[in-house]
């Protein structure tokens, strides 16, 4: 692979747009109880986002599938990917969450981007105090 | 099912193929115009240890400072103009400033000074501005550009006066900024000029984290393919990047039940992988600097046939790449990646939000 690479002639320019073709949507979202210190493992948190989308959707309607991509349980905070065709459901189901097993509590979406790459670089979590 | 909730957000992948020893090879201007970075990382494949040359590139990045309350207009004082604008390359963004909520002040190196201000501050201000390109029917925000290198804005000037007096006397602004110039004369760059002494200013430098990573899945990519057809095409390249930068699993199953994402196909597996991030205001400069010693990585014979370097932009700065106004809508994301390949190929993604103009 590299001595091919080595041996290949230089690159000629080529420039290819693509515009709104990322197929899917990254959410990093946190969830916020009303009673501090509560854990929740990760099938329960992805089961919680699941019956918040049918509440609102009907079985039909929350039929899409999405990932949790990383989930933290002491912190609640978690990496989603859903289709973009599926952002705007998700995204809506997530905010009118309200509770958990009689417990309040809300999700905070802290950023959304149809890249991956970029919710590792949010300029808004720079703190120099 | 309304086909509005389909919808998302608007957003553009520039891919761009190249080798930067072609003569109309833009990777330099690229770099250059980008002016506001907040984070930049590199992943080396198949290395354990920051080369030396890597590692001391990356401790002379330029040092900025955070200086708190600093109203606008000091910025334009005369004695401060001479230290900073007029010197070249120098940069103010301000801090803890919301593009999509609050009024942000730039400074590019270029001398002009961009405001970005929300429609009340605009009526005050009286300064001659034009609509944000991303506002609503009704304009909320408007843009305010003063070439501060321009001759009407010559000290004492008409136009000068008047703008300084907008600052100062009918809305006095105050912001945490973030300044930083950047300099090739040895104890000069970087300094703070007196004028600004006075107010609360803390001299920072970049902060770098360095992590080793191992067994990882990665996908083979050829330079010549840029499709993807056969390897992997740009956006799932993408996601691979991001997911190694998160930490995030590559290995999952089709049928699990958390995540299904698993590395794109045609993937080998790499025994170790370095990547190191640094964050704050990091200068164009400093940034063309790294790039160079990233390309002279491949001098000796390595391991791997590529690496990759990417650059965040601030999510709130008023511009992305040159004059290109910048916006938030759903997310402020304005960043640039290259995968340089050992015969000095490189591939150039550079990917925006909604409210930002194709990238150059």
């Amino acid at each position: 692979m590299r001595q091919a690479d080595q041996r290949q002639e230089p690159a000629a320019y080529e420039r290819l747009v693509y515009k709104n073709a990322s197929e899917y949507h990254y959410m990093k979202i946190s969830l916020i109880f009303e009673k501090e210190g509560k854990r929740l493992e990760a099938a329960f948190f992805k089961q919680l986002i699941i019956s918040a989308l049918r509440d609102l959707y009907g079985e039909v309607g929350a039929a899409f599938p999405f990932d949790v991509l990383k989930f933290d349980e002491a912190s609640l905070t978690a990496i989603l990917r859903v289709y973009s065709s599926g952002l705007v459901k998700l995204w809506s189901a997530l905010t009118l969450l309200g509770s958990y097993h009689n417990e309040s509590c809300a999700v905070r979406v802290t950023q959304v981007s149809p890249f991956l790459l970029a919710l590792s670089g949010n300029s808004r979590e720079l703190v120099l105090n | 099912m309304h086909p509005e909730l389909q919808q998302s957000p608007r957003n553009i992948l520039v891919f761009e193929k190249s080798n930067f020893m072609n003569e109309k090879s833009r990777h330099d201007l690229h770099v250059l115009k980008h002016y506001f970075n907040y984070k930049v990382s590199v992943f080396i494949p198949e290395c354990g240890i920051l080369p030396s040359e890597l590692n001391d590139a990356i401790s002379r990045f330029t040092k900025y400072y955070l200086v708190k309350d600093l109203p606008v207009h000091e910025l334009l004082e005369e004695e401060c103009l001479e230290k900073t604008v007029k010197k070249g390359r120098f940069y103010a963004l301000s801090y803890n400033r919301r593009i999509d909520q609050d009024d942000v002040v730039a400074i590019l190196p270029t001398g002009q000074m961009i405001l970005s201000v929300n429609k009340d501050t605009y009526e005050q201000l009286g300064l001659e501005g034009k609509e944000s390109q991303y506002t609503h029917k009704q304009p909320m925000r408007y843009v305010v550009t003063v070439d501060l290198t321009d001759k009407s804005m010559l000290p004492g000037s008409k136009r000068y006066n008047r703008v300084l007096w907008a600052l100062k006397e009918k809305v006095p602004v105050k912001m945490d900024f973030l300044l930083a110039r950047h300099s090739t004369e040895a104890n000069e760059g970087g300094m703070l000029p007196s004028c600004l002494s006075q107010y609360h200013c803390r001299e920072l430098q970049a902060s770098i984290s360095t992590q080793k990573l191992s067994s990882l899945p990665y996908p083979v990519l050829c330079s010549c393919d840029i499709r993807g057809e056969g390897y992997c095409e740009p956006h799932q390249f993408l996601e691979w990047l991001g997911a190694v930068t998160m930490e995030i699993d590559c290995n999952n199953d089709a049928t699990s039940f958390m995540s299904t994402y698993s590395c794109p196909e045609q993937h080998n597996t790499l025994s170790q992988a370095l990547l190191c991030s640094i964050t704050g205001l990091l200068l164009p400069e400093d940034i063309q600097s790294l790039l160079e010693k990233l390309r002279s990585y491949f001098e000796q014979p390595k391991l791997t046939s590529w690496l990759s370097l990417v650059v965040h932009g601030f999510a709130d700065s008023p511009v992305s790449w040159g004059m290109e106004e910048h916006g938030f809508h759903k997310g402020g994301e304005n960043f640039y990646g290259f995968v340089v390949f050992g015969n000095q190929d490189y591939w150039l993604h550079m990917g925006t939000g909604a409210n930002d103009g194709c990238p150059p």
